[in-house]
């Protein structure tokens, strides 16, 4: 193994190639972070594992309780002709937790890596991955949750096939502005507050709690059903419902659009991330 | 020593330099109100125009006054920083022992660490497999390392993690004064092994302000003042002019 160390990196092609066999190479360190999340996650805690079923789920209800039940919102029909409030915010919530725990993950990583990061030299992205990995594994054990109730309602179809992919394509999204979001955080720790402030505002102003009919076309002068369509997170939310909740089958052009979506952000984020990594590794 | 030498590692017109930015605001809204005053960014450069040639199998030592850029030295071999300008070549699979445990998780057990670890320098989890015994042996912490890693004792600490760095496997290692932790029986046997794995081909970067050990143990000593490289060369030789620098200075 011979490595040459210069303080410029090459062009953008020597770049891609140097990222993903060093990717290669650490890949059991990735594969090892994302095992210490697991296993640190739940460390001292009576109830262990039962923990990150009954986050997910206590939501579930609460936004059943409030707007299912005292604000009486009607769902629209599933695939199978039920109605059912939980089922659909399930459907689309799943979604809204696999995103969100990217982005506030991948702000805690980054922090929590810094001090051994200053010790001993590893590529940062290990950490962003392997976090990654965790997070992905628990949604993995929450599409089984949605999975079961969707069975014991008898909405299934084959549609449910795309649900893993929509999933990982809504994970890479968020990744990916997670690991931008991560390297500023290192430098300013406001960024982790003013990042919760714009989830829980976003979370509202996307079609999770509430159906798409009930916005309006137009609210103080805005576009208000567009804007709120056009947003990359309620493209996801939607898909997600349509394979989950109404059994239909998306379009290519809407998979292609989500997957455009994934790509970018993931890839504009670890290529960023790569590009401060010598910097923060000073900082941090 | 020629250029064709078989070299384990080659710097060539290394500098760093490190920003130190006064003040710097360390939240978003200081940076704001702050935007207008000036910022006082100085240049400080911690090594300049380092050219060093480390011969494969040679155990070399690093002396000199504490910030004169030794440990930055060690920082940009293994990868931690990069320099700012010039070369730097490694051939071959390279360990630092920069800090011990560095990697340790509290809550993780001495086992699930040693994974962790030596993921950390590179190893897969086949190669840690059949390293893990020989390290519980070498560290001496017994049963306890199936306890988690926030029981143990500090000594017990550095003992495990020097156990890691020094059974992965490394064809160059890198030591950062870390041996000075740890009774005199542990480090005894961390300097017996280092001998030992010299005796094995491996090339060894050692700092040190210990200049008997230096003298004992290296084959050549590289003097570095002030972010210079003053003098590589004979150890006995070198060590002599370095404290006949001090007490000149004196």
């Amino acid at each position: 193994m011979r490595t040459v160390s210069e303080p410029q990196s090459g062009g953008p092609i020597s770049q891609v190639k140097r990222g993903l066999a060093l990717a290669r190479a650490y890949l059991p360190l990735t594969f090892n972070f994302a095992q210490r999340e697991l296993k640190v996650q739940h460390k001292r805690s009576a109830l262990g594992w039962a923990w990150s079923l009954l986050n997910p789920l206590s939501r579930v209800f609460v936004y059943s309780l409030v707007f299912g039940v005292i604000f009486r919102f009607q769902p629209p029909e599933g695939g199978s002709g039920q109605l059912n409030f939980a089922m659909y915010l399930f459907s689309g919530l799943i979604v809204w937790l696999l995103f969100e725990s990217m982005i506030r993950g991948a702000m805690q990583w980054l922090i929590s890596v810094g001090d051994l990061r200053r010790k001993v030299y590893f590529p940062l992205e290990t950490v962003a991955f392997g976090g990654a990995a965790a997070v992905g594994f628990q949604a993995f054990i929450e599409a089984l949750v949605l999975l079961a109730f969707m069975t014991a309602y008898g909405n299934v179809g084959w549609t449910l096939v795309l649900l893993p992919v929509v999933l990982l394509f809504a994970a890479m999204f968020g990744l990916g502005i997670g690991m931008v979001m991560a390297v500023f955080n290192t430098r300013y720790r406001d960024v982790e507050n003013l990042v919760v402030i714009l989830l829980s505002t976003t979370f509202f102003l996307v079609p999770i709690v509430y159906t798409e009919e009930i916005i309006p076309e137009k609210a103080y002068g805005l576009p208000a059903a567009d804007l709120i369509g056009a947003n990359p997170i309620s493209q996801f939310v939607g898909t997600a419902r349509d394979v989950v909740y109404f059994l239909e089958w998306p379009s290519v052009a809407r998979l292609a659009l989500l997957a455009s979506y994934a790509f970018g952000s993931l890839g504009f984020g670890w290529w960023f991330l790569n590009r401060r990594s010598m910097a923060l590794s000073e900082e941090m | 020593m020629s250029g064709a030498a078989d070299l384990a590692i080659r710097m060539q017109g290394v500098s760093k330099s490190y920003r130190l930015v006064r003040d710097r605001p360390m939240s978003v809204k200081e940076a704001v109100v702050r935007r207008s005053q000036r910022r006082l960014v100085e240049e400080f450069w911690a090594l300049q125009d380092i050219d060093l040639e480390v011969p494969r199998g040679s155990f070399v030592g690093l002396i000199g006054h504490n910030g004169s850029g030794k440990s930055t030295l060690l920082k940009l071999l293994s990868g931690i920083h990069r320099q700012t300008t010039g070369t730097i070549t490694v051939d071959g699979r390279l360990s630092a022992l920069l800090e011990l445990g560095a990697g340790f998780h509290p809550e993780l057990t001495g086992r699930e660490n040693i994974y962790l670890n030596g993921a950390i320098l590179g190893m897969s989890r086949r190669q840690m497999t059949g390293a893990v015994s020989e390290i519980v042996e070498f560290s001496g912490i017994g049963d306890f390392v199936d306890a988690p890693v926030r029981v143990y004792s500090s000594g017990m600490y550095v003992r495990l993690g020097f156990a890691i760095a020094v059974h992965v496997n490394p064809e160059i290692l890198l030591v950062d004064e870390v041996i000075a932790v740890g009774d005199e029986d542990f480090q005894r046997k961390c300097l017996d092994h280092m001998a030992e794995l010299r005796r094995q081909g491996v090339t060894i970067v050692l700092v040190s302000h210990d200049l008997d050990q230096v003298r004992d143990l290296c084959d050549r000593v590289a003097w570095i003042d002030r972010s210079l490289l003053v003098e590589v060369g004979d150890p006995d030789l070198v060590c002599d002019r370095y404290l006949a620098s001090i007490h000149g200075e004196g």
